[in-house]
């Protein structure tokens, strides 16, 4: 899910930035710094959209640099249980396939046998057998529907584990409206 | 209803809508409804009552009866999703099923498939088993192949004597007979000189194999060593295992290859490691390329690099190897037909004319390995061991020759009656026809 939300950050500044641009310097660094992380709380910091106010800098004892706490808007993303995804396939095994969704990497296990829904259609028979070969992808046995590698899915978490640094799904696609939507080959 | 028994009716938002959508249809009910309303009455009340249903199973499991076979699905499809999970496996944490977080350690790690993933026992069972059905539907076996002196040999930039210097220049004529065999890899500071044949034999061997890397190398030394063999990553995909990827110590087993042992043939050059699967280990010669490689092992002769020479390209190691896994492969899968069709027409030695087209490879002929599958020996040329002479024509020189020393003369037909009537054909009946002659 994607949220809107204002964070803050101590931002540290070399005292040759200042000038006339020390604003502008300080949002710079901010989103080069900020931009594409990922903090266990928040998930990932996909955008920053604003500034909300740059507080009074404060000299620290010894370097010469300023520290200034910056409020600042962004867009993060932080994918939550229950949440339904769209999530391009990177990888196809014998005991799944792995996804991602923007940042997000989502195993799909095949333990639960895949039950693949093209969108809009409902029940296609879920007897899906793994095809190996240069082009590793699951199948159903009529060959209507095809998991490989950059499929698009749509998939339910069922599990998140958030650390410092990455966040990792667990997901099913064993339910209502959910599978394939669209196939490598065709551009949607 | 299939619809209302397949949709997991358990996420308190649609209940709440469920109980919503009846009290309005009740206050409605007087009214005649139409179709469509009826089949969201059924559906959703449905629901409510498999959500019903469900508490009470939980509140007292024995009493079921009035459950009908649609909810009983229902109720043991939520069951095994989520009461009795048996945590196949574990992912970054959590079970790979039900998405459960979990903490133990337990089960064998795969870590090159993913980096914290583990699976329990029983898992890797079941995958083993429906590998198994999978690759016998695609006739393939599993085959693991070492690196180091089984498909290349390096060598550090550092251990390069002064002879194999040449390796070194980017200039030196020896580069180009060497071009697309040797790399060098200055990231690692290492050559690499790839065995001979060795792109060949895994194209051969991936149309019956399921390949395996399995080295006693680093991770990083391996994956590269991957690219150059597989720059296309078709034949070992993440099938790349790895010294840190070993459950023992110098040892490399099998545990963690996603195959049944019964279908696995190993391919290295070190016996040593494989101590608990002999029994599928092809023994391959070392392939020593550089001069370090040979110190290593206590050779005291020039390495094949000084003596700027190399392994031959088509009766090598691996050319020779090859052979032998065909040879495996088509008795693995083809043992009682290839017998009972070896038998049809044993003892017989075939010479063809006048059936292939001048200049085609004889050999290749499907008359000819026809002949070959039947049990029949096949030569070009005639000689008294010969027992029959297939011909189109009897005025060739073969078929005068076979007229003469009463050797059977028949035509194509013989040998194709025989294929499909699974027996040796009386030669008399396939004669060759004289007309033909005439023309």
């Amino acid at each position: 899910m994607f949220f809107h939300i204002v964070l803050e950050r101590n931002m540290q500044l070399h005292p040759r930035h200042f000038g006339r641009d020390l604003r502008e310097k300080l949002v710079s660094k901010l989103m080069k710094d900020v931009e594409g992380t990922c903090s266990g709380r928040h998930g990932f910091v996909v955008a920053i959209t604003g500034i909300e106010n740059v507080g009074k800098g404060l000299i620290r004892d010894g370097t010469g640099f300023v520290t200034f706490p910056v409020k600042y808007q962004c867009v993060v993303f932080r994918p939550f249980k229950g949440e339904i995804l769209e999530a391009v396939v990177t990888m196809v095994n014998k005991m799944g396939f792995f996804a991602e969704a923007g940042p997000v990497q989502i195993f799909v296990s095949n333990h639960v046998s895949f039950r693949l829904l093209k969108f809009h259609l409902l029940l296609i028979p879920d007897d899906m057998e793994f095809q190996s070969g240069d082009m590793p992808n699951y199948t159903t046995s009529d060959g209507s529907v095809k998991i490989q590698k950059d499929s698009e899915v749509r998939l339910k978490i069922i599990g998140t584990r958030v650390d410092a640094t990455e966040i990792f799904c667990i997901g099913t696609i064993k339910d209502d409206f959910l599978g394939v939507i669209s196939d490598p080959g065709t551009t949607s | 209803m299939s619809v209302a028994d397949d949709s997991p009716v358990n996420s308190s938002s649609s209940d709440d809508f469920a109980s919503f959508l009846d009290t309005e249809l009740d206050s409605t009910s007087d009214t005649s409804p139409e179709p469509e309303e009826e089949a969201n009455e059924t559906y959703h009340s449905d629901g409510n009552r498999t959500k019903r249903q469900k508490i009470e199973v939980l509140e007292s499991v024995t009493d079921a009866n009035d459950s009908t076979p649609q909810h009983e699905t229902t109720k043991t499809l939520e069951a095994s999703m989520k009461d009795i999970c048996t945590h196949p496996g574990v992912i970054g944490g959590m079970c790979i099923k039900c998405g459960e977080k979990m903490d133990n350690q337990s089960g064998v790690a795969f870590g090159y498939i993913h980096k914290d993933l583990r699976l329990a026992n029983d898992e890797i069972v079941r995958l083993r088993d429906r590998d198994l059905k999978n690759l016998f539907n695609q006739k393939k076996l599993c085959l693991v192949l070492d690196l180091d002196h089984t498909l290349l040999n390096s060598t550090r930039f550092m251990d390069v004597t002064q002879e194999e210097g040449y390796l070194m220049n980017q200039s030196d004529p020896m580069q180009d007979v060497l071009r697309g065999t040797l790399f060098k890899l200055d990231s690692m500071r290492m050559l690499t000189k790839l065995r001979p044949f060795v792109h060949t034999f895994l194209k051969e061997a991936s149309k019956l194999f399921e390949m395996y890397i399995y080295t006693m190398g680093e991770r990083a030394y391996a994956l590269e060593m991957a690219t150059l063999l597989d720059p296309g990553k078709i034949y070992f995909d993440s099938r790349v295992i790895a010294q840190s990827d070993c459950t023992q110590r110098h040892q490399k087993g099998l545990d963690v290859v996603l195959g049944q042992e019964s279908a696995v043939l190993i391919l290295d050059d070190t016996e040593a490691v494989w101590v608990k699967h002999k029994g599928n280990l092809i023994l391959m010669e070392r392939y020593h390329f550089f001069a370090s490689s040979c110190k290593q092992f206590g050779y005291r002769c020039k390495s094949l690099s000084e003596l700027k020479n190399d392994e031959s390209e088509d009766d090598g190691a691996l050319a020779t190897v090859l052979q032998v896994l065909k040879r495996i492969h088509s008795m693995f899968f083809d043992p009682v037909l290839g017998t009972v069709r070896s038998e049809i027409l044993k003892g017989c030695k075939i010479v063809f004319s006048r059936v292939f087209p001048t200049k085609f490879q004889a050999e290749n002929h499907h008359l000819w390995k026809m002949a070959e599958r039947l049990g029949a020996t096949c030569a070009t040329e005639v000689d008294p061991s010969v027992t029959h002479v297939i011909s189109t024509d009897i005025g060739t020189e073969k078929s005068r020759w076979a007229v003469d020393q009463k050797k059977f003369l028949v035509e194509p037909r013989w040998l194709e009656a025989a294929n499909y009537l699974w027996q040796r054909q009386p030669e008399e009946l396939f004669p060759v026809n004289e007309i033909k002659n005439n023309r």
